[in-house]
């Protein structure tokens, strides 16, 4: 299938987002904001079908909404401080009526529009090529070179913030650096799949890992083992890529819950032996022993 | 010079204050309490102190001596961290360091020995290498004590820290902070309903009580 260049950039495209997403997906998971990389996806397409109507390039105006809309969800999520997740139903609502308001102003639109519902990696363009690259690599200087701060307050914002992190600089930061991914990754899975991109290769990942930076590799292993097994299995059977994809990574989530839960049925697995009290059962002498050795 | 010093502060969540025209100086080497009954407002009183909350009106003023990353919080709340957590221990613990090495200076001996030694004091050294997420809430609190403690701050500021612990541990925890007070300079801000049990370790008390009432208690 490597004859084709058009397997070739979808393979190359595929592992780009695959390298990045997954790893923004551990920071959205654990601040408990799952659902933005669903919800900017959406207010991107109401940009691509803003730039076609007034003649925009849409990918790029498809970008730009996705960063406004990330910046917009940061700024309601200040104001809803109790119920977070208001900002996310409010903006995905209003993301996806503009995009069909405008998708009727202009027919031709319809047709091109599933591309981006359901996204197609096979059709990746050599500009949107340049900027997945140019996103995965701002990506990873973003999390590589901030991820003291970033560690700090996805543990918690205030402690974080007393303690000198520019959290509130931060937060937008990330949620223009979560548009720009969210933007880039549209193409291969689509607006509908693309949380599941960022997602669920973390959601896996976040089970096994004993620490961040595990967290991080496992997750991105997950995603791009998921993207290329799914373009594989999509050439080969003629299946939507996106969906396999999506499909495929669901796959390895299932398959890792079943294989934790048998590991503890059958007592290997020690991490989640936790007791009602919180104390491992099978640590709780060895710890009750600490607390009398403690100094203080 | 104190470290910190309110003046006059006023605040409320609502129409209605919860604080108002309240006073007081934070000295350097000093282990204060703030205690009252529930809905005193002890806990928005530290977030004001902090600058986490801002006051309708009056001043918090803090002394030019303080740098950035010189104050440690542990949030009341804060042991019920997502028990999902990816980290171990020790790998929270050193996260405490961050502040004092900025984005890119490496752990060096000092930080790994500052470590270890704080998360002996708390007791859990051995439980080092445990996923956060596999603890009980006392040793939850005593982690986030001793990655506060690992910051080295000027001024650590504590919420209720011996929710979820026993007698013993919040006795050695209060004669800790004592020490660290006495012997390194620090000084200790913490709100607690364990006043009795506190009280032998404490310089001073701001009881607070109700919306005006504010008692200041040397000991």
């Amino acid at each position: 299938m490597f004859q084709y260049e058009f397997m070739q950039r979808a393979f190359l495209a595929g592992g780009l987002i695959a390298l990045i997403a997954p790893i923004l997906g551990i920071y959205l998971v654990l601040r408990r904001q799952s659902f933005m990389s669903d919800t900017l996806s959406h207010v991107s397409m109401a940009g691509v079908a803003l730039g076609t109507v007034i003649h925009v390039e849409p990918v790029l105006s498809g970008f730009l909404f996705a960063i406004l809309g990330g910046l917009l969800i940061e700024q309601l999520r200040r104001t809803y401080k109790t119920y977070s997740e208001v900002p996310v139903a409010i903006i995905m609502t209003s993301g996806l009526a503009l995009a069909m308001v405008l998708m009727s102003m202009k027919a031709s639109l319809s047709k091109s529009f599933s591309s981006y519902l359901f996204g197609s990696i096979v059709a990746v363009s050599r500009t949107q090529l340049i900027i997945i690259a140019a996103v995965t690599l701002i990506g990873l200087a973003f999390f590589v070179l901030l991820r003291r701060p970033l560690y700090a307050m996805t543990f918690e914002e205030d402690t974080a913030a007393v303690s000198g992190v520019p959290v509130k600089l931060m937060s937008f930061a990330f949620a223009v650096m979560t548009g720009m991914i969210v933007a880039a990754a549209m193409p291969i899975v689509g607006v509908l799949l693309v949380s599941s991109l960022i997602v669920l290769p973390s959601a896996l990942a976040l089970r096994f890992a004993r620490g961040f930076a595990s967290a991080a590799l496992l997750a991105v292993i997950a995603g791009m083992t998921g993207v290329f097994s799914g373009l594989t299995a999509s050439y080969y059977t003629d299946t939507p890529p996106g969906g396999t994809i999506a499909l495929i990574l669901l796959v390895f989530l299932l398959g890792g819950i079943a294989i934790q839960r048998a590991a503890k049925m059958l007592g290997i697995w020690k991490a989640g032996d936790v007791s009602a009290s919180g104390v491992p059962q099978s640590r709780k002498r060895q710890s009750n022993q600490t607390i009398h050795k403690r100094s203080y | 010079m104190p470290l910190c010093t309110m003046r006059n502060i006023v605040f409320g969540y609502d129409q209605e204050p919860v604080i108002r025209d309240f006073s007081a100086d934070f000295h350097k080497g000093e282990f204060i309490a703030i205690s009252g009954p529930n809905g005193a407002a002890k806990t928005t009183l530290l977030k004001l102190l902090l600058g986490i909350a801002k006051p309708w009106s009056g001043t918090v003023h803090w002394s030019a001596d303080m740098k950035r990353g010189s104050v440690a919080y542990v949030p009341q709340q804060v042991a019920s961290f997502n028990p999902g957590f990816p980290s171990k221990v020790i790998e929270l613990v050193k996260s405490g360091c961050y502040p004092g090495l900025g984005l890119f200076r490496p752990f060096h001996s000092r930080q790994h020995a500052l470590v270890e030694e704080v998360l002996k004091e708390v007791g859990l050294w051995e439980l080092r290498d445990r996923k956060i997420g596999e603890l009980s809430g006392g040793q939850k609190q005593r982690v986030c004590i001793a990655r506060a403690m690992a910051q080295q701050p000027d001024l650590l500021v504590l919420d209720e820290p011996v929710t979820g612990m026993d007698a013993a541990n919040r006795a050695s925890l209060y004669q800790w902070l004592h020490g660290t007070v006495k012997s390194q300079g620090r000084s200790v801000v913490m709100v607690t309903h364990n006043l009795h049990e506190a009280e032998p370790y404490l310089d001073r008390v701001i009881y607070l009580e109700g919306k005006e009432a504010c008692e200041h208690v040397s000991i």
